[in-house]
This record gives C-alpha cells, structure tokens and sequence, in this order.
C-alpha cells in the first residue's frame, strides 16, 4: 500500500498547480473581471465596488486563491454567466457522457491495437504485416474532425445505418438513472432503446478510437518485434512451452510496457479528441459544453471545464502509473 | 582487423573517418533512408508541398481570399460543370479551392515547425537532467511536466486561446507547451532505461564526465524514439492547428487555413462534397508524408532495427 500512498502524495503538488492554472486562467483574461466572472456590464460603479467587495475580488491574490480552492473543496465549481446555475449540477448530468464515449473508445483502440500490433510482430513482412502499418499509419495520421465528417457522410448519409447526431432516438424516453446510456437504456422498460443507444455510439467511438488504435498497433508491432529477439524468448521456445503462452507471458508483457507509456499519452489525445468528436456528433458531454461556454464568453464554465478535464486526466494518469507497476515488477516498490 | 591491430589504443584518424573499407555514416544513413520506399516516395511528396507552400503567391491561380460571386460552389475541374480556371473547384463563398490549400500550406507548416523546435530542445535538455540527477531534478521537473501533461494538448490550447486570444503566434505557444512534457518523458524514461546499461557504467567508470555521459554516451541511443517523437508531434501540430481552426478558435479569417476550411464546408457536406474531401485530403496527405518520413528516418537511425530487417 505504501507505493500508492507515495504516488498520491506526490499528486498534491499536481493538484495544486492544476487549481493555480484554472484560477489563474479566468484572471489572465483581459478586461474587467465582473463582466467577465458574473456577466453583468456596465454597472455604475457602487454597484461595480460592492459587487467585487462580495466576490472577494478585492482581496489580495493569496486570498482570492485559497477561497477559491476553498469553494471547490465543496464541491461549488461557481456559476454559470448564461444559465444562472451552479456549474457542477450541469457538469455531472454531461460528464457520464463523455466518459461513455471515451471509454467505447479506449475499448476499441486497445482490444483492437494489441490483436492487430502482435498478428503483425509474429507474421513480420506479410501481406498482414504490411496491411496493418498501412492503415496504422494512415490512421495515425487521420485529421479527427474530417474522418468524422467523412463517415457521417458514408454511413449516415449515404448507407443510412447510423444516426447523425445525440445518445439515443428522441422516440425513447430515458430516465437519468447513471448517466451512461447504455445503462440507462437496459434499466428503461423501452424496448429497442438499447440498440438505438449502441447505434448512436458506434460512429463517435470509431472516431475518437481510431487515432489510439493506430498508435497502440504501431507500438505494439514494435515492441513486440524488439522483445520477439530477446534471450529469454528463445530460451522460452527452446524448453518448448507452448506458443500462445511464450506469446503472451513472455512477449507481450514485457511488450506491454512501452505500449502503456504511449497509452497513457494518448489519453489526453483522447480528451481532446472528445471535444472535436463531441462538437462533430452533438455528443452531449464535457467537450461540447465547453467549446459552446467558449462561443457565449461563459467564463466561469470555461474555468470548470479544463479544470475537471485536468482532474480527469490526472486520476487517468495515476491508474497508468499503477498498471506500469504490474506489467513491469523491475518498478515496483517505487525504485532501487 | 587482427592483422592490422597495432599496439597503440588509438586508430589512424584515417581510418576512423572512413577508409575504403568502412562507409561513412551520412552515406549508410542515406542509403538505409532510401532502403525504405515509403519513406523515399514521402519525402519527395513532401518537398513538393513544401516548394508549393513557399510559392503559393507565384504558382496560386487567384487571389486565395477573391470571392468570384458568379462561381458559388463550382465542382472541380474532373466533375462535369467543372472549370479549367478553377482546378479543384471553389467554395461557398466563391474562392478558388487550390488557392486556398496553396496559401494554407504555409499556415500549417510554418506552425509546425516553430511548434516542434520550441518543444524539442527544452524538452531533451529537461529530460536528461530530470534522468541524471533523480534525487534533486527529477522530482521538480517532472511535477512541472505533469501539470501541463494534466492539460492534455488540445484543451491547453484551448485554454490558452481564451486567454490570449486566437492568432497564428498563440497557436504556436500553445501547440509547443503541450507537447514539451512528451519529450521530457520520453527522454527521461529512454535515459533511464540507457543509465542501467553496461556499457554507460563501463564509460563511467573510464571517468567521462556528466556532461558527456549525458550528451555522447547517452543521448545518442534514445535518438531513435525521440526522431520519432518529433515526427508524430511535427505532424500532430498540424492536425491540432487544423482542429483548432475547425473549432473557430485557430488561425483567423481571412487567412486561408486548412482547418476552418473544412468547418465551414460543414453544411455543404450533401450539396458540395469536394469543399469537405478536397482540404481533408490535403491535411491527411501532409500528415501522412510527415510520418512516413519519420519511419524512414527511424530505421535508417537506428542500427538495431536496420541489422534485423
């Protein structure tokens, strides 16, 4: 237990720099602050003066901080400039969605990436080799919000399999009960509805798994075709244990760890990439939210969206960090 | 070898530098380079969108930002209704589509490349420190790198978008902060993996300094993945200038951007399909010849890959 309790404590000075930036963030934008934190302009300057007195925007900067981590040790991420509503409340009815996609997501890159990377390792230099780094490379190279574009325009417009845009057909009435539609929709007595969640899923998922995917097949292709030369694997197959077993216990854990460091990278890609796939398909989650807050100068939104997208980010990163310990034990105890 | 063995450690400079019998390393590295067909066929792709970029005021058949109002949504040259003076058509607005991707190639590029130099030298610097010196370094650096690593790329130019506002100089700033803490990982952890081999105990115990561990001992053989880094990040840059300008919150009109292109082809996606596949294309093309050169370049680098092919 002590590791994961070292690793927690070396987050707080993450956590602390994450809050600085999301409070600095709001500050740093140029003009006055109570049109920009409440929305209200041109008050006559009593008003103004006791606005700023009752916000403690008047405080030295120390203060303002420490109230403001304050607040959010509460749970009040502030208010919204355009709805008038505490921004958590909006945040936890949209975030379940965004993690249902990302995870849909992750899911198809690293069942898909791993199976792809080792058939192409063990079968190095045929037609499955070679197609597999195409569309790797071709997938890794893909501009996000265009192969979007391009499968609405495949699959929705033209074959009319897949829907457009949103979670589920407007006909279904879904309870909130998770949050997670998937869920959702199995516990709803709406028959049909699950189907119509997984279909409005399919598309956005492909989209924002198609990047990772590619980069953990290419990864996977390469780290496996270094570790496939290694000592131990040909003492492995020279006490003849079975294939699949050299394969998977000898090879692709030891593979398996430069495969996590790009994993863990590609989780941030992957939160941005939520955003334009979000953006793309009407997807209502965190990414949408804030590139509208952006559009309508709902800075207080703004400020919640980076900082909870950090924080997811962080507890992400946090789980990578854990896993690298059990796919490499040369890790574990935190060092020498 | 043996024959020639003399009893002094030190070998004729002649002979290091490459007598007849050893090939000189630019010329195994061109050779390797241009083992690799993809990566050959990329780079001449990409001189081309480079020499493009760089005359796009001379070889651009219009004006890119010219609204020709009689022309709204001409289908290219190779569809029928299509125009000789407008080769790949124009926009909803009546611009000519090449001109645009022409002047547009120079927004990209240019960012990507300012981008990448700005992330890659602190970067390697940062992460061999982080690596020699983990009891002091290590711990500082990389809570810095783990903050901006805890705004992931996009959304750290998201936030720096709101602040500064959009503009070609913030999408630089922004694009290179995001992908500092990538290097500064990547050549930490290579560097450290690189410190527990033999041969850098061997050198350190011949008593070569820190400097030159770090530099000439070390740093050489994390090359290969960090070449590699640099590729996906150089590429990366320009699908994320692209992805802001799709967002509205990139490169602003009326300078020809690859990105907000294709979001205001948005609504013709039925109508005028070549407004959206046109530009699409061109960021893939780009993208593509990018990272198929940084293949070539990894395998001709890295000696252990090119023995095994």
């Amino acid at each position: 237990m002590t590791p994961l309790l070292k690793k927690l404590a070396t987050l707080i000075p993450t956590l602390i720099g994450v809050t600085l930036v999301a409070f600095f963030m709001i500050r740093l934008i140029p003009g006055d602050p109570i049109e920009i934190m409440v929305g209200e302009r041109r008050l006559d300057p009593v008003a103004h003066a006791a606005l700023m007195a009752k916000l403690g925007l008047d405080q030295p900067l120390v203060v303002q901080y420490f109230r403001y981590v304050g607040e959010l040790l509460q749970g009040n991420l502030g208010t919204s400039i355009v709805t008038r509503e505490p921004v958590l409340g909006e945040f936890l009815v949209l975030f379940p969605a965004t993690i249902e996609l990302a995870f849909a997501a992750l899911l198809l890159a690293v069942v898909g990436g791993l199976a792809l990377g080792v058939a192409a390792a063990l079968k190095r230099g045929s037609w499955l080799d070679q197609a597999v780094m195409a569309l790797a490379t071709v997938g890794n190279s893909m501009p996000v919000f265009w192969w979007g574009l391009i499968l609405i325009m495949f699959f929705s417009v033209g074959l009319e399999w897949t829907p457009v845009s949103g979670r589920v057909a407007i006909e279904y009435d879904i309870p909130f009960v998770t949050g997670f539609m998937l869920v959702d929709t199995l516990l709803s007595d709406e028959p049909g509805s699950w189907r119509s969640a997984v279909l409005h899923l399919a598309l956005p998922a492909t989209v924002l798994g198609t990047i990772p995917m590619a980069v953990v097949a290419r990864m996977t292709r390469s780290s496996m075709l270094e570790v496939l030369r290694e000592d131990y694997m040909r003492t492995a197959r020279a006490k003849g244990l079975p294939p699949g077993r050299i394969v998977v216990v000898h090879g692709l854990r030891n593979a398996l760890i430069p495969v996590l460091t790009v994993l863990g990278l590609q989780v941030g890609g992957l939160l941005g990439g939520a955003v334009l796939t979000e953006t793309i398909f009407s997807w209502p989650g965190i990414g949408k939210w804030l590139i509208e807050a952006i559009a309508r100068r709902d800075y207080p939104v703004v400020q919640a969206g980076i900082l909870v997208s950090a924080l997811t980010f962080i507890v992400v990163n946090l789980v990578v960090d854990l896993l690298y310990g059990v796919v490499n034990p040369r890790l574990r105890g935190g060092g020498h | 070898m043996s024959a020639e063995a003399t009893p002094q450690p030190q070998p004729s400079p002649a002979r290091r530098e490459g007598g007849p019998d050893v090939p000189s390393p630019l010329g195994e590295f061109a050779r390797a380079f241009a083992a690799n067909r993809g990566a050959l066929v990329a780079a001449f792709v990409f001189a081309a969108i480079v020499v493009a970029a760089v005359f796009a005021p001379w070889i651009a058949p219009h004006d890119p930002v010219q609204q020709y109002r009689e022309h709204l949504l001409t289908p290219p040259l190779w569809q029928a209704g299509g125009l000789a003076q407008f080769p790949f058509g124009t926009d909803e607005l009546g611009r000519c589509l090449l001109s645009r991707l022409l002047y547009g190639a120079r927004v990209s590029l240019l960012i990507g490349l300012a981008s990448v130099l700005l992330a890659l030298l602190p970067g390697v610097a940062l992460g061999l420190v982080a690596a020699f010196f983990e009891r002091y370094a290590s711990p500082v650096i990389m809570r810095a790198m783990d903050i901006l690593l805890a705004l992931p790329g996009l959304l750290l130019a998201i936030c720096v978008v709101t602040i500064l506002g959009p503009g070609l100089v913030n999408t630089v700033i922004a694009i290179a902060v995001g992908a500092l803490p990538g290097y500064v990982r990547l050549t930490r952890g290579s560097a450290l993996a690189e410190l527990q081999r033999d041969y850098v105990v061997a050198s350190r115990v011949a008593g070569a300094g820190t400097l030159r561990l770090m530099f000439d001992t070390v740093l050489p053989n994390c090359m290969a993945p960090l070449i590699v880094a640099a590729t996906l990040s150089f590429s990366s840059a320009i699908l994320e200038t692209a992805a802001l300008g799709f967002l509205g919150l990139g490169v602003q009109p009326p300078l020809p951007e690859w990105g907000s292109m294709l979001s205001a082809a948005r609504d013709y996606i039925e109508r005028a399909p070549w407004v959206v596949t046109i530009p699409g294309l061109t960021i893939l093309v780009t993208v593509l010849t990018i990272n198929l050169m940084g293949d070539g370049l990894r395998d001709a680098l890295d000696p252990k890959l090119r023995q095994a092919a």
